[in-house]
């Protein structure tokens, strides 16, 4: 009942109109960030599957072979400076090299009767770059006598696009080329050897012939005849692949991006921006709301100096007067909360299907309700801080 | 938590600075005096208006800071307390009938006397429903305090203010608006309960004085 008392004196100022306003401005605000944070997560789930569509973090790069390069036979490899001075940008996370075969290789293989000879190259680079790590990816010179290989998934679709409809041949699927027998032969420093080879999976980042490291530094170290050299090609991880400074270094150095991941990672790096400008007007959003909130508190605060006053030379303690207000404002960012992360909700749901048509199938809800529990308990904390700290200081006897 | 002695040494409002050697300050037997109150005291601190009595019962009280010269509860200098402790002083060892009574006008008398006793869980129900019949206010318990006379708000404040355990009474003109008969009878109330708990009770006056046997009268 003591407690009904002391609500009833200090309801009595609170206007209905302005924790509307606060309410209602926030809830916008908050389900503008929410909704940001959501997309955001949505789009950039595609990174962490098979096909990332929206953004690529990774770009395999090589240096631009020109016409004077070509006819002198200049070098296009990567000098161990070059490699550190692009691992010291600050939009590089990490760079991988690409370690080419230093002998010949062929590969023959029997498809529908009709036997196929072609010599080839052959690619490792460093497991951790791999887009999928398919089973058996691993080779031991003495155990093994099967070398596991991936291939890019255009070659596929060459293949059964190109190739296979011109010549008659059948198209064929990512497990039947599993299935296909192929013979490896390895040739150089002055030896030969046959190899079974098979190919255990396709990928979307590695535009090569990739076989495990162990395999390429055994295989070269046996028909090798130049020694070490060093990579071509170099696969980096991004921060964000299609950042202006990416462009701007790959230029000034005269190195070029493999397919267009670039031109995709410009779409992402938009796409980002865009994602980011929309959650900072949300943010801004918020803000001028909690000002709102703010200049409310402090008109009711004053509005009801007299009775707090009264309350606290009876002996009720700062806190035990504070309380109300902040029971008040728990209350109403706690719905404001709720209703955001239901527009989120529903929101994330319209942008589902058209994410899913493009290969994107969407992230968790649980980084973006947290982002609005984090926003929501920062701003009811400070709320709490300033109302406290205002009714200490308006009555310090 | 109990304060036994509450002792002022040259005090005098601020306001009264440059005053000293008026009448009202030079004649005080408070201002820039050394006085002390003791637990148990019966002190009638009699003044004219204007003198500073309201004054000097807030600065007892923390209520207000712009006196100069110091205040000690039981030697520690009042300026000192925090406001945590003063908010338990003001519900365990201190209380207060301020003069403007200090009443929500939107709430009932007895729910006026009941949010302070909630808060302290003084007294019983029965002790405040007595003390509202022997007050001769017994029916107007349930009227907003806005609506009732002075004098009949006058004793529902004095009924509040004996709702938690207090060591001194500070009475601002308690009976201003009461006749002799009632006077008499607050008194008798304020004087029992003062005696149960061997508290000291200070009231200021102009004139009507609160009908008790003081020990002590102090001229402001």
């Amino acid at each position: 009942m003591s407690k009904d008392m002391v609500w009833r004196l200090l309801r009595r100022n609170i206007s209905v109109w302005q924790l509307g306003g606060y309410a209602a401005a926030t809830f916008v605000g908050l389900a503008i960030v929410l909704c940001a944070v959501r997309f955001y997560c949505d789009v950039h789930s595609g990174a962490e599957g098979d096909d990332p569509y929206v953004t690529k973090d990774y770009l395999v790069i090589s240096k631009t072979v020109n016409t004077l390069g070509s006819l002198m036979g200049g070098d296009n490899s990567f000098t161990e400076d070059e490699i550190a001075e692009l691992e010291s940008c600050g939009w590089v996370k990490r760079v991988g090299a690409f370690t080419s075969s230093d002998f010949n290789v062929s590969a023959s293989l029997d498809m529908g009767g009709r036997g196929m000879s072609t010599s080839l190259f052959l690619e490792s680079v460093p497991t951790d770059f791999f887009d999928v790590v398919p089973s058996g990816w691993r080779f031991d010179p003495v155990k093994d006598n099967t070398v596991p290989i991936v291939l890019n998934k255009d070659y596929l679709t060459l293949y059964n696009y190109g190739y296979a409809a011109s010549a008659g041949l059948p198209k064929i699927s990512e497990s039947v080329v599993g299935m296909v027998p192929v013979r490896l032969s390895l040739s150089g420093n002055g030896k030969q050897m046959w190899l079974k080879g098979r190919v255990v999976g396709f990928s979307s980042r590695l535009n090569t012939i990739a076989v495990p490291e162990e395999f390429m530094a055994w295989a070269n170290s046996e028909f090798g005849e130049s020694g070490t050299q060093n990579p071509s090609r170099l696969i980096i991880e991004t921060v964000n692949p299609g950042s202006p400074q990416v462009k701007s270094f790959l230029d000034s150095h005269s190195y070029e991006a493999a397919g267009d991941k670039a031109a995709s990672g410009r779409a992402a790096y938009f796409l980002s921006v865009a994602t980011g400008v929309v959650g900072a007007i949300g943010v801004v959003i918020c803000i001028l709301a909690f000002a709102i909130l703010m200049l409310s508190i402090w008109l009711l605060l004053q509005k009801n100096r007299e009775k707090l006053h009264d309350l606290m030379l009876m002996g009720y303690s700062p806190e035990a007067v504070g309380r109300y207000y902040y029971i008040i404002i728990g209350a109403v960012n706690g719905c404001v909360l709720i209703g955001a992360v239901i527009v989120m909700l529903a929101a994330s749901a319209l942008w589902r299907a058209p994410l899913e048509a493009i290969g994107v199938n969407g992230a968790s809800a649980i980084p973006a309700i947290l982002t609005g529990i984090a926003v929501m308990i920062l701003i009811t904390a400070i709320n709490i801080l300033a109302i406290r700290r205002k009714i200490r200081t308006a009555f310090p006897g | 938590m109990s304060i036994r002695e509450i002792k002022l040494h040259e005090v005098l409002p601020r306001v009264f600075g440059g005053m000293e050697a008026e009448e009202r300050v030079a004649a005080s037997q408070i201002w820039l005096r050394d006085v002390s109150f003791e637990r148990g005291c019966r002190t009638l601190v009699a003044a004219e208006s204007g003198t500073g009595k309201s004054s000097l019962l807030s600065f007892m009280f923390g209520r207000r800071r712009d006196y100069m010269g110091d205040i000690f509860a039981d030697g520690e200098n009042v300026r000192n307390f925090s406001i945590d402790r003063w908010y338990r002083l003001r519900s365990n060892s201190i209380s207060l009938l301020p003069q403007e009574l200090c009443l929500f006008p939107e709430l009932t008398a007895m729910e006026n006397v009941n949010i302070k006793n909630r808060l302290t869980s003084h007294r019983s129900g029965q002790w405040i429903k007595e003390a509202f019949d022997m007050l001769e206010i017994g029916d107007r318990a349930n009227v907003p305090a806005g609506k009732m006379s002075v004098g009949q708000q006058q004793r529902v404040a004095i009924i509040r203010a004996l709702c938690q355990p207090f060591d001194f009474l500070l009475l601002d003109e308690p009976v201003s608006h009461l006749d002799s008969r009632n006077n008499s009878t607050v008194a008798k109330l304020i004087e029992n309960t003062a005696a149960e708990c061997g508290a000291g009770v200070i009231v200021t006056s102009v004139g009507n004085h609160l009908d008790m046997d003081y020990k002590q009268v102090i001229r402001l």
